[in-house]
């Protein structure tokens, strides 16, 4: 094996991979990233999406959970205040989440791996912009080791 | 153990050429529960699906993973070749490799590690997946049409035509809407009224259809097929059965001084009136606040006057409710507010006027008898100006970024009126960009240049401000650079529409969505375009957004097709995926209650056989027909006793397990 | 304390003999000087046993739920922070307002024996005696007195709710103590003040002492569930293992369930064995709350609605750019 391949190998095995978890609802934001899709428009194979009915349907349970198994980060993303499908749903995910934001910054969780947002249907500039903005700063602040369950192998 | 079959579908090369079909099969192959995989290029084509169902007969598989496009595109697709194979149709989870995979990355070994990775995702929650069985429920067999302008009069008068009940609630004192303040309409310049009040007639007569006028909704409970409407419609102060619509009340009225609202406040109306001589129904109002009876106690010769004993200062407001299958929302636009366009001197100068303003000042039965002349000094102008896009295509905070779409072509139709009837008035307009697409529209725009030489010029006004007897409008043309400067007698502003005042709390009572210009949003942009995201209400006109009359109409028949569809049906099928409680569980806190946008969560009271004790306690119930699913209740119950099924927490955590390996 | 420790006897024997109620809770004294524990009574000549003083910390409305299962009709006593539990309980459902008693009791403070130890006061020590902020140490050898709030528990010294808020009838006349907002959150803002580093190692230190005792879930009155989601197996999440992150997963989701609820009565803090200071969870989030949503102090009304079941059309939020969610 050359120097320059033992490298590359090397290089890979130490190379981060982030793994970012997104909640994105049925109505805005899972169509957003299909627009996103449609429009052919470009961000890290790392984004991984969960689909929910709505952003109300996320429990902080998932997101320490993901945590828990190795995601480096999370994303909740639900229609804009207003347009909510259900009409008002996502006022309390911005109540539950502007909360637990906080919350996991005060126990020391980095406020870059957690992010809620809003992405209408219509957005799909918006869902990449978010996404590779999240995993620009994930991929600054390295592996996340913070709440990760040490038994599990990802 | 379960019996998973996972189908990857190629998409031709919209998948394949990104993904490694072969890999991702293999890999599906060795998850958990998964018997058989297979892929084929077209999974949604007939081919396609009969792979997919004679596998589930053949592998006897219980449970269906399709990895391909979007489940927004196809899901409901494979959960009817499910369903045919004999498979509950809520056994299948899709896989999205294609909008969320294949088309965003190029690299095709990542593309190929996150498809798997997303199928892995829909294996783990397909495991959890079980059988769920839609319920049925009856329809009302009832329309409520809100707004009684052109959109409302069309939707109604096809789905009373249809053969079922419409009742309109309209919040002015007569319907008509805004159809009936214009004079002509454009590309054929007829006259609105004369095509408008025969329709007006017509649903005024119509056995199936009841009008509430000045009336508002108040609240809407219930859901698709089943609507409860409350309504409340306001003290009118006269007998609508009584009166016989004579108008010697509102010749009597002492009272004048009140701005007409038909009249775009252009005159003066009495206390009592009837906002316009065709008005539906032909029963005047008493507006309370400028009567002299309410005000100060004194009067009454309306009452004395009334041969027919109508008028009724004691009537009070009245709630109604009613039920109903299916709403169409068509309450319409206004027109935005001008004090923020200072420059335009709206605010400060009479002969500085609106659109809507100028259609009353050029219509016969308007405040001028169709006469041109300026409001401040009724002399007829020698010169008008048109200003385009007074607010419309406006990035900043006082206007609106979009285009009002219909402005292009009225100023056409005011300057070509003005210069059929006044061929000595000089007419220019100051436009951004002609936009005239629709039939005989481009040809009705060229008419208004060449035929009756209205000046276009393209550029923005920059100021207008009055000049003796004269309005000074400095403009540039933006072609030639030139500083324009036009003496003029009259400015007509083409005011940017907007969406109404109330449209968003509109929007909230209905639990349907508006967008960032508070126009109310359709389901699909393309495909749903009169649907809203709440099933049984539907949309039509001006309120989803700037429209023409021919649109509107269109629209309106559209959102009355649709409304039809669904009354015609005895039973509708309901979303199985909705809330359960787990009432050993439960603690009855109820906070899923309050914040169910539904009301679709009650309490009960339940014994429990406690180790021989008998005990009480409270539980919440979900009621089956209300809950649309959104999920928000799980949340809110901090022992997760509260669960919704096709997304339960388990099958949740289950996704975030498997894409976290 | 001891005029109104007899007021405690009488109005419990009367409210037995007379049948106001079917039972009566309250507090007995123990083995030691500072040992005093809940008890129920039925029989009117058992009031004598119930006393009032310096130890009586424990919050008995919890307790109501059980009893509210079966149908009794119970009276209660119970002090400020008690009464703010008593409200989350109510507003939660799980007790019934008709069915409860309340003999409010105005509290100066309650004695820390840790408090009394680290003195070294504890030695031969047979009982402490209470009035106002006189406490009045009895040894074999004599009485001495101590006047201030040097033994009172941290919570006690910053009690906001000295009265009940919610009573039937008043034991005591009402205790005038000026209480200041001001410092309320300062530890919190102490740990803010910490890198993220810090705070990290500052609570995973904390959370790792945690060994599952579910001390601070069962003495809490916002943590009344039936059956706790980390009890409930189809939730997913009742892991239990011994190791950092699914201490830290309990931790977190055990302040988040209070989130908006907590009554700020301190319990929690009190009986953890392992000593962490879960108050400083509580209190973030309610200083947060205060400052996102407008002051809420759970507990204090029961008819206005808990941050987290209600929303603004405007409420800030803390994750977009410009902290506003609107259109």
């Amino acid at each position: 094996m050359s120097v320059e391949a033992k490298e590359t190998v090397m290089g890979n095995k130490n190379e981060f991979e982030p793994l970012i978890v997104a909640f994105c609802c049925n109505w805005c934001s899972y169509a957003g990233a299909d627009l996103a899709g449609t429009s052919r428009l470009s961000y890290p194979a790392n984004v991984k999406i969960i689909r929910v009915p709505c952003s109300c349907r996320v429990n902080a349970n998932f997101v320490l959970r993901a945590f828990q198994r190795g995601a480096d980060g999370v994303v909740i993303a639900g229609c804009h205040p207003g347009d909510c499908h259900y009409s008002t749903g996502n006022y309390y995910t911005r109540r539950r989440f502007s909360l637990l934001t906080n919350f996991l910054e005060y126990v020391g969780i980095e406020q870059e791996r957690f992010k809620v947002d809003w992405i209408s249907a219509a957005e799909g500039n918006k869902f990449a912009t978010v996404m590779n903005d999240v995993l620009e700063k994930v991929h600054r602040l390295g592996p996340n080791r913070k709440l990760r369950d040490a038994r599990w192998k990802r | 153990m379960q019996r998973i079959g996972v189908f990857v579908c190629w998409c031709g090369t919209n998948i394949a050429g990104t993904v490694n079909i072969e890999k991702v099969i293999a890999a599906a192959g060795e998850m958990p529960g998964v018997v058989y995989a297979k892929d084929y290029q077209y999974m949604c084509s007939a081919v396609g699906q009969n792979l997919v169902k004679n596998t589930i007969k053949e592998q006897k598989l219980d449970r269906v993973v399709i990895a391909s496009c979007s489940p927004r595109m196809h899901e409901a697709t494979f959960r009817k070749t499910a369903k045919v194979a004999g498979l509950n149709p809520y056994l299948v989870e899709v896989a999205n490799i294609r909008e969320h995979c294949s088309w965003i990355h190029k690299n095709k070994e990542e593309a190929t590690k996150k498809a798997i990775a997303l199928t892995r995702a829909a294996v783990a929650k397909v495991a959890l997946n079980t059988a769920l069985i839609a319920g049925e429920i009856g329809v009302e067999s009832r329309a409520l049409v809100i707004g009684g302008g052109i959109a409302g009069i069309q939707t109604a008068l096809d789905i009373a035509e249809a053969g079922y009940e419409v009742d309109i609630i309209e919040k002015s004192p007569s319907i008509g809407g805004k159809m009936a303040q214009i004079d002509k309409t454009f590309p054929t310049l007829d006259c609105s009224a004369c095509i408008l009040t025969p329709k007006m007639v017509d649903v005024s007569t119509h056995p199936n259809i009841n009008i509430y006028t000045y009336s508002e909704l108040e609240n809407v409970k219930g859901y698709v097929g089943n609507f409860e409407v409350t309504m409340n419609q306001r003290a009118r102060s006269v007998n609508m059965e009584k009166c016989i619509g004579c108008g010697i009340c509102t010749d009597k009225c002492p009272s004048k001084k009140a701005k007409s609202e038909f009249e775009e406040g252009l005159r003066n109306r009495s206390a009592i009136y009837t906002p316009f001589p065709q008005a539906i129904p032909n029963v005047p109002v008493i507006d309370r606040e400028a009567c002299i009876k309410f005000k100060t106690g004194k009067c009454g010769l309306c009452e004395t006057v009334c041969p027919a004993g109508a008028i009724e200062f004691s009537q009070e407001d009245t709630k109604i409710t009613k039920k109903y299958g299916a709403i169409v929302v068509a309450i319409g636009y206004d027109i935005i507010a001008l004090d923020k366009f200072g420059e335009y001197a709206y605010t400060n100068h009479q002969d500085v006027i609106t659109s809507l303003e100028f259609e009353r000042l050029t219509n016969a039965a308007g405040p001028t008898g169709g006469k041109l002349v300026r409001p401040s000094d009724h002399k007829k102008p020698k010169k008008v100006v048109f200003v385009q896009c007074v607010g419309s295509r406006d990035k900043t905070e006082r206007g609106k970024t979009y285009c009002s779409k219909i402005c292009c072509m009225y100023t056409a139709k005011h300057a070509m009126l003005i210069r059929d009837k006044y061929p000595d008035i000089e007419t220019y307009v100051f436009y951004i960009d002609v936009r005239t697409p629709g039939k005989n529209f481009d040809e009705f725009h060229r008419r208004a240049v060449e035929e009756y030489g209205v000046n276009y010029i393209k550029g923005m006004v920059g100021k207008i401000f009055p000049d003796g007897e004269k309005l000074q409008v400095h403009g540039v043309d933006a072609l030639t650079g030139d500083t324009i400067k036009i003496d003029a007698d009259m400015v007509v502003l083409a005011a940017a529409t907007k969406a109404k005042e109330d449209a968003e709390d509109l929007g909230r009572k209905l639990s349907i969505s508006t967008d960032t210009n508070n126009f109310f949003t359709e389901a699909h942009p393309k495909l749903k375009p009169v649907e809203t995201h709440c099933a049984g209400i539907y949309l039509a006109g001006a309120c989803q957004g700037p429209k023409d009359i021919p649109e509107t109409v269109a629209q309106a028949s559209g959102a009355a097709a649709k409304a039809i569809g669904l009354l015609s049906k005895d039973k509708l099928v309901n979303n199985p995926c909705i809330s359960e409680v787990d009432e050993k569980i439960c603690s009855g806190c109820l906070a899923c209650t309050k914040i169910c946008p539904y009301d679709a969560i009650t309490s009960k009271v339940i014994t429990f056989n406690d180790h021989g004790k008998i005990t009480k306690r409270v539980v919440a119930q979900v009621n089956k027909a209300l809950c649309q699913g959104c999920g928000g209740c799980t949340v809110a119950c901090r022992p997760g006793a509260i669960d919704i099924k096709g997304f339960t927490n388990k099958q949740i955590l289950a996704e975030v397990d498997a894409l976290c390996r | 304390m001891e005029k109104i420790g007899l007021k405690v006897r009488a109005r419990a024997k009367e409210a037995l003999e007379n049948r106001e109620v079917d039972e009566v809770m309250g507090w007995k004294k123990g083995e030691f000087w500072y040992d005093v524990y809940p008890v129920f009574i039925t029989e009117a000549n058992e009031a004598d046993d119930l006393i009032w003083d310096a130890f009586c910390v424990n919050n008995l409305s919890k307790y109501l739920i059980q009893k509210q299962k079966e149908n009794k009709k119970v009276g209660v006593f119970l002090k400020g922070c008690d009464s703010l539990g008593f409200n989350q309980l109510l507003k939660d459902n799980r007790i019934d307002r008709d069915q409860v008693v309340i003999y409010g009791l105005p509290c100066v403070g309650m004695v820390d024996p840790e408090k009394v130890k680290k003195e070294g006061l504890n030695k031969g020590l047979l009982e402490i005696k209470r009035s106002k902020d006189e406490i009045t140490f009895v040894t074999k050898e004599g009485e001495k007195k101590i006047l201030g709030r040097q033994f009172d528990y941290d919570k006690c010294l910053a009690c906001r709710y000295p009265n009940p808020v919610v009573y039937d009838e008043l034991l005591d006349t009402e205790i005038a103590r000026e209480v200041s907002e001001m410092d309320r959150f300062k530890d919190v803002e102490a740990i803010e003040k910490m890198s993220i580093t810090e705070r990290f190692e500052y609570w995973s230190n904390q959370f790792s002492k945690c060994i599952r005792c579910n001390a601070c879930r069962n003495i809490c009155p916002a943590c009344s569930c039936e059956k706790c989601v980390f009890d409930n197996v189809n939730a997913g999440v009742s892991s239990k293992a011994s190791v950092d992150s699914e201490e830290q997963f309990f931790h977190i989701t055990r302040a988040y369930h209070v989130a908006g609820r907590c009554v700020d009565c301190g319990e929690c803090t009190r009986v953890c064995p392992a000593g962490i200071p879960l108050d400083q969870l509580n209190h973030k989030i309610m200083k947060d709350i205060n400052e996102l949503y407008g002051k809420y102090d759970a507990g204090v009304d029961v008819s206005q609605d808990a941050p987290l079941v209600t929303y603004k059309l405007d409420d800030a939020d803390s994750f977009t750019e410009h902290g506003k969610g609107g259109k």
